[in-house]
């Protein structure tokens, strides 16, 4: 994975280079700083999560790849994103519409928005099919019944004839997997894709997914709030905050040795199931209006970690140089965007241990919302 | 944390005994005419002490909801009684029930919902004191300032709107109008599964803060089993408006007996990637359930992994087990509480012991 290399993907083996995306909303006066310059790469059959809390544009992220913002409030203001040797940025809408479905495709959160209330689910699924690729109805209708059943449903040829309404939560999910994965698309992007589910289902939902993708080598964009959802089904994940990737590394090693401050602080926040008694840390105070976000670092105003320069600038995201963390040094693809990381020991104490340490105040002249631009 | 002892003689602060909620399901809109009943909370039992936490979890239909809310009197039961201080509460909320009445309140899910969007913060937390025609005017304002410290706010939040705060401190603003008349218990539904991380930690630690605090007592209901063992003395596990097993935390999470409570702890996505590759899950098949027509005999036989290990013993499919208790305080409905595998027992939840690094 390479965040410099600037060169073309093609030249890599990345399925997806998502290269300084900056995406804005505006809304009458004020301008929504959504996604604030994010770079990442998606590997051939790579299963990558993207973690962040509400507004931190994971969500925004993954629709401006997909080029479905909301039109006219989204906007792609500038950057780059390769799918394969070409720029999604620059291609046409009705390029777009012959390579969604195609080579990336959508399993959204909520099943039931995600079908049409009155269409069957068997019409739905021969329709994305046949968007496609020319083919017989006839012959449509059973590679449909052929991927209902692949993706677990039983009877798929009786379903094919009921509508959405007539399945449960699971099942459309299940649906929605087997449409998205119709014409076998190299990119698959999941948001939240069980958070409608009940615990029993979204594990099934989730091990259809591992199976389906890995199966037929699809890279998987996995958006979730979830930090145990990321740890079984991700092999890396980057930490979204206020529209930057803060960080992003092997999974494992965002679990053993997490370098953002932010991070540590949400691995500090969950509950866990194993664990007794444990107090949970949470982080002081609460995100950023996306309106009004700081300068500099926008996680500096609850960073414990927090030196002079995170109040003036915004670090990139860089290799981290961390010797004597647990478990060894940080790997060379762990990527923080961190003046001050955090150390080996503070992992676990969750505050910085450096004698005499205070978190560095806002600056005396004039801590003030960044003006729109 | 285990359950507080408790003599005999005296009564469990709340006791619900043998509830069962059932709704009708009608069809036609002019000659409206009932054609079943969805039997959403089906004979339960359970006692709450004085600062303890019943952390109650289950999918949806399971009836936590409809328990919790039958418990405030907020739907009336079928049948069953539910006694707080030894004291019977009917299904319509007589006069003279208002004062025990008070002592339960809850809190909901979705704050925003759940506080009136014209009214300042202030005057929602104020409405249960109002109503109850508790202190002056002044008093009650000076009381809204005491409950907004309390949970975490400053007093200058009683002026502002609910669309004005963010969705922890209007969860906190919920908290401190169901603090305003000092309840004993708290019904807490789902209260803090719509907050991000960051900030649902902050509540969770609230709660806890206010128990030790007020030795207020807590229903806690949560699909989120992680957050549910942090904050609960005892769980009880539901399905299809049943519960299939209750016990301390400790021994829930780590002892389980009835075959649905492994299956869902072994569900449980856990944050750590070396235990999430060394598990072994159970996946149920299919999905819960319609409540409104629950299987026979045992209510999960048609799910149960046990059950097919077992080579599908009749028994399950025509006879509904009763509670088998496995220690002091831990009891499954399960005819075959004692087959669950020890391996799979234990490590429902993922190895507990730290892997070597």
């Amino acid at each position: 994975m390479s965040v410099n290399g600037r060169a073309s993907a093609a030249a890599t083996d990345s399925v997806l280079s998502v290269r300084d995306l900056i995406v804005r909303f505006s809304s009458g006066r004020n301008v929504v700083h959504a996604v604030n310059g994010v770079n990442f790469d998606l590997e051939a059959g790579e299963a990558a999560g993207l973690v962040g809390e509400s507004g931190s544009g994971k969500s925004v992220t993954s629709l401006a790849i997909l080029r479905l913002l909301p039109r006219p409030a989204g906007k792609i203001v500038s950057g780059e994103i390769w799918l394969g040797d070409r720029d999604l940025v620059r291609l046409s809408d009705r390029e777009m519409r012959r390579l969604r479905g195609r080579e990336i495709s959508l399993v959204p959160q909520d099943p039931m928005s995600g079908l049409n209330p009155v269409l069957t689910v068997g019409e739905q699924v021969v329709e994305t099919i046949r968007a496609h690729e020319d083919i017989r109805r006839r012959e449509a209708r059973r590679r449909a019944a052929e991927l209902l059943g692949t993706v677990g449903i039983p009877r798929p040829g009786d379903q094919l004839d009921r509508y959405p309404h007539q399945f449960s939560g699971g099942m459309r999910q299940r649906v929605l997997i087997a449409i998205a994965l119709a014409l076998r698309p190299t990119l698959l992007i999941a948001d939240e894709p069980t958070t409608a589910l009940d615990v029993t289902v979204q594990a099934q939902v989730l091990e259809l997914l591992h199976e389906l993708t890995a199966q037929r080598g699809t890279a998987i964009l996995l958006i979730s709030h979830d930090l145990g959802i990321m740890a079984r089904m991700t092999r890396r994940i980057m930490v979204m905050y206020a529209g930057h990737v803060v960080e992003s590394a092997p999974t494992a090693d965002i679990f053993a040795r997490p370098g953002h401050p932010y991070t540590v602080g949400l691995l500090r926040s969950i509950p866990r199931v194993a664990d007794v008694g444990r107090p949970l840390t949470p982080i002081a105070g609460s995100p950023p209006e996306p309106d009004r976000l700081p300068p500099g670092c926008p996680f500096a105003p609850r960073c414990a970690w927090a030196v002079d320069d995170c109040w003036r600038e915004m670090p990139p995201l860089a290799p981290a140089e961390g010797a004597g963390v647990p478990g060894g040094p940080r790997s060379g693809d762990h990527l923080l965007a961190c003046h001050n990381p955090v150390a080996a020991d503070e992992v676990e104490a969750g505050r910085p241990l450096l004698a005499g340490f205070r978190p560095a105040p806002p600056p005396e002249d004039g801590f003030i919302a960044q003006e729109t631009t | 944390m285990t359950a507080p002892a408790r003599s005999e003689s005296e009564p469990a602060l709340l006791e619900v005994r043998d509830l069962r909620v059932h709704f009708p399901i009608t069809r036609g809109t002019v000659l409206r005419r009932t054609v079943g009943q969805v039997h959403a909370v089906d004979g339960i039992s359970l006692e709450l002490a004085t600062a303890e936490t019943l952390g109650l979890v289950g999918e949806s239909g399971s009836g936590k909801t409809t328990l919790g809310r039958a418990v405030v009197g907020l739907v009336p039961p079928t049948s069953g009684t539910i006694l707080f201080r030894g004291l019977a509460l009917g299904a319509k909320g007589a006069t003279a029930e208002r004062p025990a009445r008070a002592q339960l309140q809850m809190i909901f899910q979705d704050p925003i919902a759940s506080l009136d969007p014209r009214w300042r913060v202030g005057a929602s937390i104020a409405e249960p004191l109002r109503l109850n025609h508790i202190g002056t005017r002044a008093e009650r304002l000076e009381r809204v300032s005491d409950l907004l410290e309390l949970v975490g706010l400053s007093p200058a939040h009683a002026g502002r709107y609910p669309h004005e705060l963010s969705g922890g401190q209007r969860q906190r603003v919920g908290l401190a109008r169901a603090l305003a008349l000092n309840p004993a218990v708290i019904v807490a539904d789902e209260a803090v599964s719509a907050l991000d991380v960051s900030i649902r930690a902050q509540v969770i630690n609230l709660l806890q803060q206010l128990q030790d605090e007020l030795k207020v007592s807590y229903l806690f209901i949560a699909h989120d089993l992680a957050v549910v063992r942090h904050l609960s003395d005892r769980v009880a596990v539901m399905y299809l408006g049943q519960i299939v097993e209750q016990a301390g935390a400790a021994d829930l999470y780590g002892d389980p007996r009835h075959p649905y409570t492994v299956s869902l702890l072994s569900a449980v996505p856990v944050p750590d990637p070396s235990v999430e590759a060394r598990r072994e899950r159970i996946v149920l098949r299919g999905d819960p359930p319609n409540p409104a027509s629950p299987p026979t005999g045992c209510r999960f036989h048609t799910r149960c992994w046990l059950r097919d290990r077992l080579g599908n013993p009749e028994r399950c499919a025509v006879e509904e087990p009763a509670h088998q208790p496995v220690s002091a305080g831990h009891a499954a409905a399960c005819h075959y509480i004692d087959e669950v595998p020890e391996r799979i027992r234990l490590s429902a939840v993922g190895p507990t012991s730290e892997p070597a690094s």
